[in-house]
């Protein structure tokens, strides 16, 4: 098969060694000319934030680089002794190089199993190599294998459900309770760094209004301005109470600035459910409020447990999903080989036809008149079982040694033994 | 005609069945073995009904109807991979199917075009309809109401079946209501007119039918005021259309004064 995958990633490699030895869409394109002009061989860099990789393929001859050049190369583009970068470098070859890419499609060796980024950053490294002319026959086949694998993983399990950000799981509690949200106002108090990545996320959802309270004023414009949204005046935090469908609290305040009096004061003159995020710590709202009806209450405890819930029922999938990397790793391989060896097998059968056919005949035609039907056939089945005795075992050597990786020369063999080429 | 409600009431119940089995062996059999029941048990309902063309206007024949119209959305719920559609329309399928098992015989056989005055017909299909629109308010009512409790338990929000967002089934279920209000309406008025000509055939104002409608009718009064009127939250609201529903039921299955042999 002549693949090689050598990389580094989370696992083994410090953050620090990993930023510096990343990609970016030019060094990559450099690099992958370099590679390809240096080597001959096909390349995808995979470059994220929890790994750097790259595919090695050489459909035939002598094997695609090692990682000791892997690492003389990568210390070439990042101006990094190599020293300090082979040690933390995996390197997988062939059936374990295809198996490792499928489990890293398939987001099975992720930081956070079944987050959902990593296919597409595979197929955008893919297309990026393949627009760079850096791919070839085994890595065309190779990757796109992968996507589909990683897709039959995520549909045939239910390793990608839920979400397992805090910012994610918010909003999932906040659509299910509205439906629409071009009518909803959202309220945002406080301006804290995880209010504004689930500000982010909730902006997604194009609401008709965002208001932005906050003690200082010029804080509220800063983020208003950040967010399409209007600053509201803290004094009058109850009028945008009254109209806000969703709140997003996450102010540093040291007692709960809404209390379940307050609330309870202005809760008749408002219409409908409110959904309150309430990701301060200490809590901005009285948990008191919560009442299934008038308010539907979440803090950062809550949002948490369930990112722990999904996370922990993502690992019930993991064996599944690896039953069905193995059957995946096992049809590619199967497919590469038969692919490669393909039309070498079909004019050798071919050839041997022809041969025993032309024996055959000869035989035939001296033995006319003297056999039966039955007996004519039964020769024939004969020499074809002969046949395919003989031809098995080359046959057979020569699947074997492709999914080994070593096909090349006995195609060589096979070709001057049986004199296909003539 | 060979089919009877055991035939397709058995179809339902395999699909059922089938879809309760499913999520402990997630797979393409058992969803499409589900499907195809279901398509079986609607298939031998609807020649069921118009073999034998029951009375709308006969318990025996408005469960069956409405039992039917419901075996419809379900199909359509799980063929759009709605979770909700077995675990809530299904039930209530097999449910107004043994029901009309009870009424076998009361309505059965009649014919929807000339068995009855055409008014008495109109009067049979405007209270269906208003059925179909109650039902439907109750359904969104149960799935409001386990929605809300998950919500106030704070349970994973993607977790275990997939339910539609509160506001949605508030909405569905104000349309169901409003729909059914003014149909409920108008059928009874017919209904009163009719019992004003023909007292003598129908029991009388005091049959259990009529006032078992007329209470339905001033509970459906009350949702709408309470609704519109008081501003009632959401999840009251689902219980006092559940009660609507359950008024509907006793109202659909109390002896019904227009079907001959049944009155009085």
């Amino acid at each position: 098969m002549n693949v090689r995958a050598i990389g580094c990633s989370f696992r083994d490699a410090p953050i620090d060694l990993r930023e510096r030895v990343a990609f970016d869409d030019a060094k990559r394109d450099l690099a992958l000319k370099d590679l390809t002009a240096r080597f001959g061989c096909e390349a995808v860099i995979l470059s994220t934030c929890n790994r750097v990789e790259f595919y090695l393929a050489k459909p035939d001859g002598e094997p695609p680089p090692d990682g000791g050049i892997m690492a003389e190369f990568l210390s070439e583009h990042h101006h990094l002794p190599a020293s300090a970068i082979r040690p933390h470098l995996y390197e997988l070859a062939d059936d374990a190089a295809v198996q490792h890419l499928f489990r890293v499609t398939a987001s099975l060796d992720s930081l956070i199993v079944g987050e959902g980024q990593i296919a597409g950053q595979v197929r955008q490294s893919f297309e990026a190599s393949r627009k760079a002319g850096a791919t070839g026959p085994l890595l065309n086949a190779l990757f796109p294998h992968a996507v589909k694998a990683a897709k039959l993983v995520r549909t045939k399990t239910g390793i990608s459900q839920g979400h397992v950000s805090v910012s994610s799981v918010a909003v999932d509690y906040v659509r299910q309770v509205f439906d629409r949200f071009d009518d909803k106002t959202i309220l945002v108090i406080g301006a804290g760094k995880m209010g504004r990545l689930t500000l982010t996320h909730l902006r997604e959802l194009l609401p008709k209004k965002i208001l932005v309270a906050n003690r200082s004023p010029e804080k509220a414009i800063e983020v208003a301005a950040g967010c399409d949204g209007q600053a509201h005046p803290w004094d009058q935090l109850d009028d945008a109470l009254i109209q806000a469908d969703v709140v997003l609290s996450t102010t540093g305040a040291p007692e709960p600035i809404v209390s379940l009096r307050r609330f309870d004061l202005l809760s008749p003159k408002r219409s409908g459910p409110m959904v309150i995020l309430d990701i301060a710590v200490p809590r901005d709202f009285d948990p008191r409020i919560h009442d299934g009806e008038r308010a539907f209450l979440f803090n950062i405890d809550d949002l948490k447990r369930i990112r722990e819930q999904t996370i922990h029922q993502r690992q019930k999938f993991i064996a599944p999903a690896e039953v069905i990397i193995e059957q995946e790793r096992r049809k590619f391989v199967d497919d590469w080989t038969r692919r490669r060896n393909g039309p070498v097998i079909a004019q050798l059968t071919k050839d041997c036809d022809a041969k025993r056919q032309a024996v055959l005949n000869q035989l035939l035609g001296k033995l006319n008149g003297k056999l039966s039907d039955a007996d004519r056939a039964f020769i024939e089945g004969a020499f074809r079982l002969f046949q395919n005795q003989i031809l098995h075992g080359p046959i057979d050597a020569l699947q074997v040694a492709s999914r080994e990786g070593g096909s090349a020369s006995l195609l060589e063999a096979m070709r001057k033994l049986f004199r296909l080429n003539e | 005609m060979g089919i009877t409600q055991f035939c397709f009431g058995l179809s339902y119940l395999t699909a059922f069945g089938l879809e309760l089995y499913r999520p402990t062996r997630p797979g393409r059999w058992a969803r499409l073995a589900g499907i195809f029941f279901a398509v079986a048990g609607l298939l031998a309902h609807t020649i069921f009904l118009a073999y034998h063309q029951p009375s709308p206007a006969s318990p025996y024949g408005s469960l069956l109807l409405l039992a039917w119209v419901f075996a419809v959305f379900y199909l359509y719920g799980t063929l759009h991979r709605e979770a909700y559609a077995a675990v809530f329309v299904l039930p209530l399928v097999l449910a107004l199917v043994g029901l009309s098992f009870v009424f076998t015989g009361h309505g059965q056989d009649g014919s929807w075009f000339t068995g009855e005055s055409f008014w008495g017909m109109f009067h049979g299909i405007l209270l269906l309809l208003a059925s179909v629109g109650i039902t439907v308010g109750f359904l969104a009512s149960m799935m409001y109401l386990v929605q809300a409790r998950r919500l106030k338990m704070k349970r994973n929000p993607i977790g275990g079946m997939k339910l539609l967002s509160l506001e949605r089934l508030e909405r569905m279920n104000r349309r169901a209501v409003n729909l059914a209000f003014p149909l409920l309406t108008v059928g009874l008025l017919l209904g009163a007119m009719r019992l004003w000509q023909t007292p003598h055939e129908t029991g009388g104002w005091t049959a259990l039918k009529i006032t078992s409608t007329v209470g339905l009718w001033l509970v459906a009064a009350l949702l709408m005021f309470l609704r519109y009127g008081a501003h009632l939250p959401g999840r009251r609201l689902a219980q006092f259309t559940i009660l609507v529903f359950v008024l509907m039921l006793v109202a659909l299955i109390a002896s019904h004064p227009f079907v001959p042999g049944e009155t009085g």
